[in-house]
């Protein structure tokens, strides 16, 4: 699987150093091709997979797995036989030839999705899904292109600025029309919307701590950073390391692994020199185009009401002169805008070329992070939706030695959020005096827990009754006793049992 | 526990009052086809001990007071001219016809004579002059050792130790139990009193019914997992051995058959691990910790099976 990365490693790496030679050389052919490359059979095989071939088989028939292993040389047409394949497709000349079952390829694309699924099942990942692995690599092949058309073609890369000119703008225009129609007073507090804001940063760090899931952080911190770039504000680079900072020490397991923590530093050292080198900002031609729309809308509703807006003798064309200063490199500071202004010239002085390009593979990263960042806490629920029935499914099993295992283990888990029992002690010690009587009902389960575990004894029906009762008489104590943080907790949990 | 062992640890308690667990502890063993080192002070009763162990479970018992000049051949057996039959012939030694035999101060002896009853011990077979005598079934040696006057003797090396299955230690009574027990000696022995209450073919039954008992895999992984732990810890020179590992599941069906199970939870390893493991762990030199230390850090560290199969199922 690593050695998968390290192909698209490569394969990016390539595609950049190509890049750069006919950039300089002034040379188009190879480009023009280029983004074609990822798809070539020749290049996917030997890049991304190699390993799927050489991977320890883990599982299954041993033989199977020798089997495909020495069909490695075969003819692209055919592969090694698999159980379920068509007995009709065995190819039984070259069968014989080589004493190993060899069936026909139908298609080339047919044996890479095979290889894919089976990589993914290697991966452990999950062997019900093979379809996503196809998914990711068409996302990511067509990241790939996306990238390179747009590093490739002058017009394509205006076009992306424009662009994203546009969405600016419009933002802008959301931000005029409501300041327009939403006048405040200049000395009014900002107290409530400050809370307001606080309440809901601290609602969702609230959920990404009871939900336990570094994900949520991860999306915490890239909606920060999108906040930034998006409205145009920047806090000062420093905060933003801080802040990220801050934010991988949360995300790294403990105990600390030397590799998550080499990781975590690299993760580190990279934002450090992104966020100090491209300080978000706002372009001028940003600045053109919302200065614009908002003129327009002022005509708007001038139009609408009849009455011309009381803006201050001058404000229009000071404006336009303003936008024009920028255009032009006059930049006089403008003491009503808090946020900094940089012109073209600036920024060609300022920043090297290649600049440009890495805001551009940044911009692009964080609008697919702003399209799946919606998504995001529904796709982590459902998973743990999906997992949490499979459990509870066991409960239902046919093998009811299976079923009372895993309802025990519910008990004990239950027992466990509750700070009732830990780890590795024996059950006797754990603190079972949750109600009167309950460590007597307990005892006995715990006895019937082993005996289901570590026994082969067949199990009875009522046995299961039992298990199910404590289960519910447990849910129903502790939901009763639980504290309030214990209890969100615990509602959290129980959502998704349900 | 199992009605037949309750009533041979009644017939015991006769003579030794207050140690019930040390006593269940070694019957455990018995039943586990394996041998007991104890590590003890003089005058405890250990061969008291042994005897009412005889006595109660119809053994055949032995009993072998080991000094320096006791030899080998003393122990199993050696052939003489015999002028009638112009032949050698065996005499048979110590080991040949004991069921239970008690090596006492076992580090007096001579490290040959050592070897020899260890061989015995793990092969159950006497050779002499290139003819193998098997031992009576059971056998099971009780072997003590004690380090007072331990000056210029030599306690069992580490290889050694290995082959056996416990290590206990009875230590002092306590003062009931004293006080009970120099009441009881005021007229009469109470070893006499001790009656045969499970005969010896039962015995050998009940052995086979500890054979049985099943250690799901989940348990095994257990015990490996245990016993990689103890040769990994830091303070640890040589952790237990894979011996040690084989032993300790077989301590452990025992120690479920005589709870009347018959399969092994987790909570049968976590009960016999310290007296299995302890004599197998050697520390490292200018080391402050006890082996004890290292097996209740293996223990803490070490998943227990409940846990590890929850851990799958974690959300």
């Amino acid at each position: 699987m690593k050695k998968r990365y390290v192909g698209y490693a490569v394969w990016l790496i390539l595609a950049c150093l190509l890049y750069f030679f006919e950039n300089n050389t002034g040379t188009r052919i190879v480009l023009a091709c280029s983004w074609m490359l990822p798809f070539l059979p020749v290049i996917r095989r030997s890049l991304f997979e190699k390993d799927t071939a050489s991977q320890q088989p883990k599982s299954i028939s041993q033989t199977i797995k020798t089997f495909a292993a020495r069909a490695e040389d075969v003819p692209g047409d055919v592969r090694a036989y698999l159980p379920g394949d068509s007995v009709n497709r065995i190819h039984w000349k070259l069968s014989a030839k080589r004493d190993v079952l060899l069936v026909r390829e139908q298609a080339m694309e047919k044996t890479m999705e095979e290889a894919e699924s089976q990589a993914v099942s290697e991966d452990g990942l999950s062997e019900r899904h093979p379809i996503k692995k196809p998914l990711f690599q068409i996302v990511f092949s067509a990241l790939l292109l996306a990238l390179i058309l747009l590093l490739a073609i002058p017009l394509a890369w205006q076009g992306t600025k424009a662009l994203l000119n546009r969405l600016f703008a419009a933002s802008e225009a959301v931000n005029a029309y409501a300041y327009e129609r939403l006048t405040v007073p200049a000395d009014q507090p900002v107290w409530l919307s400050a809370f307001l804001l606080g309440l809901a940063l601290l609602s969702l760090l609230g959920l990404a701590l009871l939900s336990g899931s570094r994900l949520l952080a991860l999306c915490l911190m890239a909606g920060c950073v999108l906040f930034q770039v998006y409205f145009g504000l920047a806090f000062p680079a420093w905060v933003n390391v801080s802040l990220f900072v801050l934010h991988v020490l949360w995300m790294i397991r403990r105990p600390w692994e030397k590799a998550a923590v080499l990781a975590a530093a690299a993760g580190i050292a990279a934002v450090s020199f992104t966020v100090l080198l491209i300080c978000p900002g706002v372009d001028a031609a940003t600045e053109t185009a919302s200065e614009s729309v908002r003129d327009r809308l002022s005509q708007i509703a001038q139009s609408i009401t009849g009455v011309a807006q009381e803006l201050p003798a001058g404000e229009n064309e000071a404006r336009r002169a303003h936008t024009q200063s920028l255009i032009t490199g006059n930049q006089e500071a403008r003491p009503d805008r808090e946020y900094r202004l940089v012109t073209a010239e600036e920024k060609q002085i300022s920043m090297p070329h290649w600049v440009n390009y890495l805001r551009i593979v940044l911009l692009l990263l964080l609008a697919v992070a702003l399209v799946v960042f919606p998504f995001l806490p529904f796709a982590v629920l459902n998973r743990r939706r999906k997992k949490a029935l499979e459990a509870r499914q066991a409960f239902l099993s046919e093998d009811i030695s299976e079923a009372i295992t895993a309802i025990f283990q519910h008990v004990t888990a239950w027992l466990e959020a509750t700070g009732n029992g830990e780890g590795n002690l024996p059950y006797a010690q754990w603190r079972a005096d949750i109600s009167p009587g309950y460590a007597e009902r307990f005892a006995p389960c715990e006895k019937l827990f082993e005996e289901a575990a570590y026994s082969t004894h067949e199990m009875r029906e009522e046995q299961r009754q039992q298990m199910l009762d404590l289960l519910n008489e447990t849910e129903r104590i502790l939901q009763r006793k639980a504290g309030w943080k214990q209890r969100l907790r615990l509602r959290y949990k129980e959502c998704l049992w349900v | 526990m199992r009605p037949e062992m309750e009533k041979v640890l009644a017939e015991i308690e006769k003579v030794i009052a207050g140690k019930r667990e040390v006593i269940t502890k070694i019957l455990t063993a018995l039943l586990a086809d394996g041998h007991v080192l104890l590590d003890d002070v003089p005058g405890v009763g250990k061969t008291t001990l042994a005897v009412a162990i005889s006595r109660a479970v119809g053994l055949a018992y032995k009993r072998v007071q080991f000094t320096p000049d006791v030899l080998p051949s003393d122990l199993v057996g050696f052939s003489v001219y015999s002028k009638e039959s112009g032949g050698f012939s065996y005499h048979p030694g110590a080991l040949n016809d004991a069921n239970l035999l008690l090596g006492d101060e076992i580090n007096r002896a001579s490290s040959k004579t050592q070897s020899a009853l260890l061989e015995a011990m793990e092969e159950r077979q006497v050779t002499v002059d290139g003819v193998t005598h098997p031992l009576q079934k059971p056998f099971l040696v009780i072997a003590t050792q004690n380090s007072v006057g331990a000056v210029g003797t030599q306690f069992l090396p580490y290889a050694q130790v290995d082959r056996f299955l416990v290590r206990l230690s009875l230590g002092y009574p306590d003062y009931a139990a004293q006080m009970e027990m120099l009441k009881n000696r005021q007229d009469t022995n109470p070893i006499g009193q001790v009656q045969c209450v499970v005969r010896k073919d039962a015995l050998i039954s009940m052995q086979e019914q500890v054979r049985q008992v099943i250690s799901k895999d989940v348990i095994l992984d257990y015990i490996t997992r245990l016993t990689m732990a103890s040769r990994a810890h830091a303070a640890a020179d040589v952790g237990i051995s894979p011996r040690g590992a084989l032993f300790l599941d077989r301590m452990s069906k025992a120690h479920a058959w005589m709870d009347g199970r018959d399969y092994v939870t987790g909570g049968d390893v976590q009960a016999v691990f310290r007296d299995v493991c302890a004599h197998r762990v050697l520390l490292k030199e200018n080391c402050d910790k006890t082996a004890d230390d290292v097996l209740n850090d293996v223990l803490k560290t070490v998943e227990n099976p409940d846990r590890h199969r929850r851990g799958l199922l974690k959300q």
